[in-house]
């Protein structure tokens, strides 16, 4: 089991990039395109969001 | 290389049934309503992505779902879960020891405190919210191909 959240996020992101870019594209070119924009968006808006929440208390 | 020259729809027509067919096949095993409407690059990914998906949300203790009455929420992680088809079993038997979908009603029930702390040890691993998240994924992404598949066999979509 992965216990590093970046882990999982990396992987999680990459999992549903790649599900989406084959779902809604049928050229390599739009697919990849599709990964990078998606993967590349949901891994930064997540560090965003972590950053935002950090000064919050967990309790 | 695009899908046009890759993958290619099985010559003919096919009957009617080819649509509900597809959708049945397509819950039977992540991507195999894709391989049997011929596109079988989309079927490979779709069945890699799906499995490699539940498979992490297995290994990281994640839970299947029990219908429990008084919480309506717990009807849509079920349906979610099943959605993944015959492959839910193995972590619905993996959880609660037995091929089981919802609680018994009753508070005393004996049946009914044993599902739940199995459930309680899941719950306690550190990395079940994860877990849970790749099952639920799994099961949603696998919603998303049968419609698909019913999209490609109807000819709304390539």
């Amino acid at each position: 089991m992965i216990r590093s959240h970046f882990l999982n996020l990396l992987i999680f992101s990459a999992l549903v990039a790649v599900f989406f870019a084959f779902l809604t594209q049928s050229d390599a070119k739009d697919r990849v395109r599709v990964v990078l924009i998606l993967g590349g968006s949901m891994v930064v808006l997540s560090l965003i969001i972590a950053y935002v929440m950090y000064p919050f208390p967990l309790r | 290389m695009s899908d046009t020259l890759v993958e290619q729809a099985a010559p003919g027509a096919r009957s009617a049934a080819a649509p509900f067919v597809a959708c049945f096949l397509a819950w039977l095993l992540p991507g195999l309503g894709h391989f049997y409407l011929g596109k079988k690059v989309r079927a490979a990914v779709f069945f890699a992505v799906v499995v490699i998906m539940f498979a992490l949300g297995v290994g990281s203790d994640g839970a299947a779902s029990l219908i429990e009455q008084r919480q309506p929420l717990t009807f849509l992680a079920t349906f979610d879960n099943l959605a993944t088809g015959p492959i839910d079993l193995i972590d619905r038997y993996l959880t609660y020891g037995s091929i089981v979908y919802s609680l018994p009603g009753e508070e005393g029930d004996p049946r009914r405190r044993e599902l739940v702390e199995r459930l309680r040890a899941k719950v306690r691993s550190v990395t079940y919210e994860y877990g849970n998240t790749f099952l639920l994924t799994a099961g949603l992404m696998n919603i998303l191909l049968i419609l698909d598949a019913f999209d490609i066999a109807t000819g709304r979509k390539d």
